[in-house]
């Protein structure tokens, strides 16, 4: 039987149209699950970021921590949760958050620190408090860099969260990891197809997002990057198979 | 008034910017800091809002010492405008304009009528104020770069070098800009360049700085031009001091003599449009453009330029609309030089101790 046909059986059975086994249900469990990880960990590696980011202080832990995440392995991670805190949703949560937090504190921190030099000085100048400059100046002049580790750190959970099911937990993954245990092919696939599809409309979303973001008027190039960045030595790029969003995304 | 008492600025790791500056700035007039890069001028003007906090000695704002005012609210009564304008990128025109008023507390529909004002004010059209700073030339950036810092209306402006990013017929367009604008408003202006010919045309006083804002001298644009106190300030000035000191002497005194029918000289013919306006001189197939000059506006030197250039040698007088009212030879501009008195001054070379 061809791919076309597994795709069909795996559309055409009931099981997956209705019930705790559907297409929508399992689809839910996976964007719940993924929004849980990924809002955990923006709440802590976010505020970080900005801070390290606005204040030039701790740049190392960032550079440190990108590094590292880089390095380890999703599944080992998930496997290792598993065998510390047994089979549960918080064991495959903890690892997922930690999955997703390094591409978000590179961009905030990536980000508020590229912040034009001049416009900071003039925030400063003409009266805003710290608080004021990062969070009215800042934050918003690095929205296309945030939005692009948000985006980043989201496919990375979502990627992840279909392997978690190898470990028991519900979502897209299920299709696959149950397909492969018992041969059923066409579930593999179907499954397959739905986390790919859910990751590019994901991307998408953000995509439009960060293009949304982008001041008016603002046409990064290389060299326009160049000046926002104010020379600062660049940390390790978000993610080097989406280039950064101000290049890629912006009109 | 500001004054700086010993203010000086060293900075951890033991270079001086600042050594020491003891200087006042008169409320109400422009005093230009001028001075090679280097030399502390932008560190003595950030020292005024805090930007730069004094290692020794203080600053006064009107007899208080800036240390003691909470550096945000000093700021918000303070213009404040910087080289590349460091505008808001996300946010438009108008409210990068009322963001000082609205820091100030005031409502958003009075921030933005007060903003609209200034755009106008600056000589920006209305539907500038939707725009994105990205979406504006670099004149245009600064212009409301100077807005923003005009919009709570503050007694004194601090101006960073804010025209020397932008090409050279824009900042002259600035410059002039500026200058009405003080002229209507009368801020207490401290304006930092580097550019020589900037500090003379916008300055009622120039302080030329040395190394370590060591004031090399304090003078009017005038006396600068033509009595440096010593060699540096006179290379510093460059060459033609007395042609350009004549940029600072009105044409009002040159004699002119009035249109009177048919205008010729050397068989040159003045030829104007219906509007009384001066077109070119003719001589038989021959065209050359008229120069030009406004006797109620413009200075010597142009008028003296003028004359030199017309092919008839006479340099045409025209009203604030352009239209001719009479002509000037170069004879009569320089019979208007002669009465001025002398342009020049004893040569810096025998100044004694003029090592710079």
């Amino acid at each position: 039987m061809n791919w076309l046909g597994w795709l069909h059986d795996f559309f055409a059975d009931p099981a997956h149209r209705s019930g705790p086994d559907s297409i929508v249900h399992r689809l839910l469990e996976h964007l719940a699950f993924s929004a849980e990880a990924l809002g955990l960990s923006a709440l802590v590696a976010l505020p970080l970021g900005l801070l390290i980011g606005y204040s030039g202080r701790g740049l190392f832990l960032v550079t440190a921590v990108a590094g590292v995440a880089r390095a380890l392995p999703t599944l080992g991670l998930v496997t290792l949760a598993v065998l510390l805190a047994g089979v549960g949703d918080t064991a495959v949560l903890l690892p997922l958050t930690a999955l997703a937090a390094p591409p978000m504190l590179v961009a905030a921190a990536e980000g508020v620190r590229g912040t034009d030099p001049d416009v900071r000085d003039a925030a400063r100048g003409i009266g805003l408090t710290h608080p004021q400059t990062l969070l009215r100046v800042c934050v918003p002049a690095a929205a296309p860099t945030l939005l692009a580790g948000v985006r980043t750190a989201s496919v990375q959970v979502i990627a992840t969260a279909t392997v978690a099911a190898y470990v028991g937990l519900g979502g897209l993954g299920r299709y696959v990891i149950d397909g492969l245990a018992t041969r059923d092919y066409p579930t593999t696939v179907g499954g397959a197809l739905l986390v790919v599809l859910l990751a590019v409309g994901v991307q998408l979303l953000f995509a439009l997002l960060i293009r949304l973001a982008a001041p008016p008027g603002t046409r990064p190039g290389p060299r326009t990057r160049a000046r926002r960045t104010g020379g600062a030595a660049p940390l390790t790029p978000t993610d080097p198979a989406n280039p950064p969003a101000l290049v890629k995304d912006a009109p | 008034m500001i004054r700086f008492e010993g203010a000086a600025k060293r900075h951890p790791d033991g270079t001086v910017a600042v050594r020491g500056l003891d200087l006042e700035v008169p409320a109400g007039r422009t005093t230009v800091l001028v001075g090679p890069s280097g030399c502390g001028k932008t560190t003595i003007l950030r020292m005024v809002n805090r930007m730069v906090e004094p290692t020794a000695g203080r600053v006064l704002l009107d007899g208080t010492d800036v240390a003691e005012l909470p550096a945000a609210g000093l700021r918000r009564g303070i213009g404040y405008v910087i080289q590349q304008a460091g505008l808001f990128p996300h946010r438009r025109v108008i409210d990068n304009v009322a963001t000082v008023p609205r820091l100030l507390g005031w409502d958003r529909k009075r921030a933005r009528a007060r903003a609209a004002e200034l755009l106008e004010l600056v000589g920006l059209p209305p539907e500038t104020a939707r725009r994105y700073p990205a979406q504006l030339s670099g004149g245009q950036q600064q212009r409301v770069g100077v807005a923003r810092a005009l919009a709570a209306d503050p007694p004194v402006l601090l101006m960073d070098e804010p025209f020397s990013a932008v090409d050279p017929l824009v900042r002259a367009g600035l410059q002039e800009e500026l200058l009405r604008l003080q002229a209507e408003l009368g801020k207490t202006v401290l304006f930092v360049t580097h550019d020589i010919e900037e500090a003379v045309r916008l300055g009622d006083r120039v302080v030329v700085l040395r190394e370590h804002g060591e004031i090399a001298q304090l003078a009017d644009p005038h006396t600068l031009l033509t009595a440096p106190a010593d060699a540096g300030v006179a290379a510093f000035l460059g060459r033609d001091r007395g042609l350009r000191g004549l940029g600072l002497r009105p044409a009002g005194s040159v004699p002119v003599a009035a249109l009177d029918g048919r205008i010729a000289y050397e068989g040159w013919q003045l030829v104007l449009d219906p509007d009384g306006r001066p077109e070119h001189w003719l001589r038989g197939a021959e065209r050359h453009p008229a120069p030009v000059f406004v006797p109620s506006r413009d200075s010597l030197r142009s008028a003296l330029d003028a004359a030199l250039l017309a092919p008839s040698g006479h340099a045409v007088a025209v009203d604030a609309e352009g239209r001719a009212v009479g002509t000037a030879s170069r004879a009569a501009v320089v019979e208007a030089l002669a009465a001025t008195g002398p342009v020049g001054a004893p040569l810096p070379e025998q100044v004694p101790h003029a090592g710079r």
